[in-house]
């Protein structure tokens, strides 16, 4: 009791607040600049802290990478256009509100659904982090395979007009991973000698081309049509008696985002597109789905801001780092005395409890500075929509030339816009492409490593463990379930055609 | 039936089959083990993109309706800026392409054009690479430009 009172004491200066505040509020307007995402915003703040003391330099960075999280659904919900990939599903419905003129609806779930999902896996984080980083052990490569082969069935989910043109996007964003040198063996694929090539390509750049760069082109054809032009963004909050009637969907998206971050190698685009597959098949108002439903919204938005708490389990408790995001804050940490691994909670108790009190002041700050951030977009959409237009090339031209230095992604990016416009204009859905870019090198490694393990017998996996036989299962019946629906659908469409043929032939 | 086929959308569906094609048989004629999941992955584009070609060619009527429109210049600027920002750093390919950006989403009086042209591209530019030292592409080994 005496180290919680000390680490709220620690957490409760006024430096670390101030940091608090400047992170969170500057962590949002990074995050809703289309392709500056959490890195970027790591980046420029990492030096600043050099001169802090552990806990405010810690708070600033936490300030920024939540903040960063939560912008990213600001122009998401706005323009279409996700500032980070790991709002890319918040696009699917908080898009379509917008075009229904349910901006304020949709801004305001996307900000209380993030608060929640900050909230809750900070509260799983305190009691839980011990049980959960013993039970994500258990996650081994065939667990995971089958984990992410359920999350790949929302590819079918999410291309409502299509679904095989859903999977074919599907498979050219797995490809797109796939370029670059071999995981297991690093052997070159689909370089065709090119040393540029070799390094393989990011998902920055292609999120940036498929929906920042595409976006504008789409705009350039209605620039002249006044109804076309930007909404004004406002933010409303539910009220209490709407979010209660959203609670299972609240809880049951940060529970998956708490789960999916406290997995190495996951990270919060996986765990938005995971939760998002899930409301398609539990939800009570799935039919709507994609169709502007904020279901949607708390699906993408909750679990994307619980991987923030969650993705510090692995980090603090294991020493492993669950992507890059996390490895630049387990970077910070070293550099300010943390020392992350198993001996962590036994010889620095007080500063990892305030590390955590941090957190959930930050997810305060966060839904405190939503209004005035969301004004400040406001103001910026006000503005000609020329000028927008520009910002947001310069934007996705410095969040694609960072990501890595290479000035190939670019290239890549320009190229993924010009083709994803392509594809829009023939009705390809872009959220599978994201999909299978995420989720598809994870995919290829864990099921590489298995069959090393399992020495090349595929069918070993499904009876590896109780976890995979579960996750098999539910595969299995998600893909009979998927089948029988679209038959059911096809059946009751083709009877309702019939009945009106007969009914005018009368 | 050639008509159908110039349609731009069976087009763009025989396009993403052949590119499939080409990067299958550059799968399967590579090593096996670090191949294993490209050749399942293109297989599966080849056929799909296959099937999304006849779907779209019984679909479509005539070679559809194409007008005339700027776009393409915006898209080949957009690409030759992406191209040239690795020999002519960050800043100089910006400037031509934001103020096009702003031209073709007609901004066309002489100083907001200049004034957002230099906003959006040098100051954006300045801000990163020499406030906040995230290093842009340049073109001078110095870094100053």
């Amino acid at each position: 009791m005496d180290i919680i009172l000390a680490a709220v004491s620690d957490a409760f200066t006024w430096q670390a607040l101030l940091a608090i505040v400047i992170g969170t509020w500057a962590g949002i307007i990074i995050g809703g600049l289309p392709g500056l995402g959490s890195v970027v915003g790591l980046t420029i703040f990492l030096p600043f802290t050099f001169g802090m003391d552990t806990i405010t330099s810690m708070a600033l960075l936490i300030g920024v990478y939540c903040g960063s999280v939560y912008g990213g659904s600001i122009t998401a919900i706005l323009i279409n256009t996700p500032g980070t990939p790991q709002s890319a599903a918040t696009t699917f419905d908080g898009y379509p509100m917008t075009q229904q003129g349910r901006v304020d609806e949709a801004l305001g779930w996307a900000t209380f659904a993030s608060f929640f999902g900050g909230v809750f896996s900070c509260v799983i984080l305190i009691f839980c982090a011990p049980q959960l980083a013993k039970f994500a052990v258990n996650f081994g490569s065939i667990e995971v395979f089958a984990l992410i082969c359920l999350a790949m069935m929302c590819i079918v989910g999410v291309s409502k007009g299509s679904v095989m043109k859903g999977l074919v996007c599907g498979m050219v964003g797995f490809f797109l991973s796939m370029v670059g040198s071999d995981p297991i063996t690093g052997a070159d694929r689909f370089t065709f000698g090119s040393y540029a090539l070799s390094s393989g390509l990011t998902l920055i750049p292609v999120v940036v081309g498929a929906f920042a760069l595409s976006e504008i082109f789409m705009r350039f054809a209605t620039r002249d049509d006044p109804s076309a032009k930007i909404p004004e963004a406002t933010l409303r909050f539910p009220k209490l008696s709407e979010w209660f009637k959203r609670l299972v969907e609240l809880v049951r998206g940060s529970l998956i985002g708490s789960f999916i971050g406290a997995l190495p190698g996951t990270g919060a685009a996986a765990a938005a597109f995971i939760s998002y597959a899930t409301a398609q098949k539990l939800s009570p108002r799935r039919d709507r789905l994609g169709k502007g439903e904020p279901d949607g919204i708390i699906a993408s938005e909750s679990s994307n801001n619980a991987v923030t708490g969650s993705s510090f389990i692995p980090t603090l408790a294991l020493g492993i780092p669950g992507d890059v995001v996390t490895a630049m804050m387990m970077g910070a940490m070293v550099i300010h005395g943390i020392t992350p691994g198993v001996r962590l909670m036994v010889d620095q108790a007080q500063t990892v409890y305030s590390l955590f009190i941090v957190l959930i002041i930050v997810n305060v700050a966060m839904l405190i500075l939503s209004k005035p951030s969301i004004g400040l977009f406001r103001y910026l959409f006000r503005l000609h929509q020329g000028y927008i237009m520009a910002a947001i090339v310069i934007f996705s031209f410095i969040g694609a030339a960072t990501v890595r230095g290479n000035p190939l992604d670019l290239v890549v990016a320009a190229m993924t816009g010009i083709l994803a416009y392509a594809l829009r204009r023939a009705d390809y859905p872009m959220a599978p492409l994201v999909i299978g870019m995420v989720l598809g090198p994870e995919l290829e490694s864990s099921l590489r490593r298995g069959l090393l393990i399992k020495r090349g017998d595929f069918l070993e996996f499904f009876t590896h463990s109780g976890i995979s036989m579960t996750l098999f299962s539910l595969l299995a019946l998600f893909i009979v379930w998927t089948v029988w629906s679209s038959i059911a659908q096809q059946r009751q469409a083709s009877t309702a055609s019939r009945h009106a043929e007969s009914n005018s032939a009368k | 039936m050639v008509a159908r086929l110039a349609h731009p959308r069976v087009l763009l569906a025989l396009g993403l089959f052949l590119i499939g094609v080409v990067l299958a048989f550059h799968a399967w004629s590579g090593p096996a083990d670090a191949m294993l999941v490209p050749r399942i992955v293109l297989t599966l584009w080849c056929v799909i993109a296959l099937a999304i070609t006849l779907v779209e060619l019984s679909r479509v009527s005539g070679m559809g309706s194409g007008s005339l429109s700027t776009l393409p210049v915006l898209m080949a600027a957009l690409l030759i800026a992406a191209i040239a920002v690795a020999s002519l750093g960050f800043l100089i390919p910006s400037l031509p392409l934001v103020a096009l950006t702003l031209w073709m989403f007609r901004l066309r009086r002489p100083l907001p054009l200049a004034v957002g042209t230099l906003v959006i591209a040098g100051g954006l530019w300045f801000l990163f690479h020499h406030v906040l030292l995230i290093r842009l592409p340049t073109l001078l080994n110095s870094g100053a430009l």
